[in-house]
């Protein structure tokens, strides 16, 4: 089996691993109830009762699954 | 026929990908709805929707092709009596694929996949009329406002609106008529 001959330097893991970068997703914006809301397009969302406990997943103003 | 896919198989090869999409085909039919990754809904898609489509046909030969993909009996029963009489109106798209969000342990893409079983509602395709009508309302809009314009500018100055506005209407008439009498002189000369 190949195995590498050196030890990888700090230097070179950090160089390689500096590459790595984050997108930021696309958002679309939505007023709700004079709140606005950045939310991922085409998703369902959840909806929550007065207490903030989740009851269902709603797109399109259909509900589409429990959670 | 759906196109067929491309690149790696499902599962570990083509008979597992085979077994694993009638299987989820027939969890389909069972429940209606399910909850699966993207991946195996967008594949199991054409499969359950061809499987729906040998339903509406409801012969023997179709059932026998049916099941030679699902082997239970009872979930094609289910099919044949109960999925295809509700879709009989409808040409295609059959299943509904609504995206949730992502699953915990390896970020998926998961989605419900369901069977669209309500009565088809027919789109409308006059666009030229909702166009039209869209556009009748901008034309109402727009004449208040102009008659606005007209009610507050005499209020302020009457005087100067009065004694413009005849000009304005004899010159293009003095000149249109100037303007046809030349077109009538150069089409004698042509005769």
């Amino acid at each position: 089996m190949a195995v590498p001959k050196r030890k990888m330097s700090r230097a070179s893991t950090r160089m390689r691993r500096a590459q790595w970068k984050a997108t930021a997703p696309t958002l679309v914006k939505t007023v709700e109830n004079g709140k606005t809301v950045y939310s991922l397009p085409h998703r369902a969302k959840v909806v929550e009762d007065s207490a903030g406990t989740a009851l269902f997943l709603e797109y399109k103003g259909r509900k589409v699954a429990d959670i | 026929m759906p196109t067929p896919t491309k690149g790696p198989r499902l599962g570990g090869g083509p008979a597992h990908e085979r077994l694993l999409l009638a299987n989820l085909a027939a969890a389909l039919f069972t429940h209606k709805s399910i909850k699966t990754t993207e991946t195996k809904a967008k594949r199991l898609r054409p499969v359950a929707e061809r499987l729906i489509t040998f339903a509406k046909r409801g012969d023997l030969h179709a059932r026998r092709r049916v099941l030679a993909t699902i082997g239970d009996k009872s979930v094609v029963h289910e099919l044949f009596t109960e999925i295809a009489p509700l879709v009989a109106e409808r040409e295609g798209g059959y299943t509904r694929i609504t995206k949730l969000g992502f699953r915990k342990g390896d970020n998926a893409s998961m989605v419900q996949i369901e069977l669209v079983l309500e009565p088809v509602t027919p789109k409308v395709r006059s666009t030229r009329a909702t166009s039209s009508a869209a556009a009748a309302p901008a034309v109402s809009v727009d004449e208040p406002v102009v008659a606005e314009a007209d009610a507050e500018v005499p209020v302020e100055e009457t005087d100067t609106v009065e004694t413009s506005e005849p000009i304005a209407d004899e010159a293009p008439s003095t000149e249109a008529a100037e303007v046809e009498a030349d077109a009538a002189e150069k089409a004698d000369d042509a005769k």
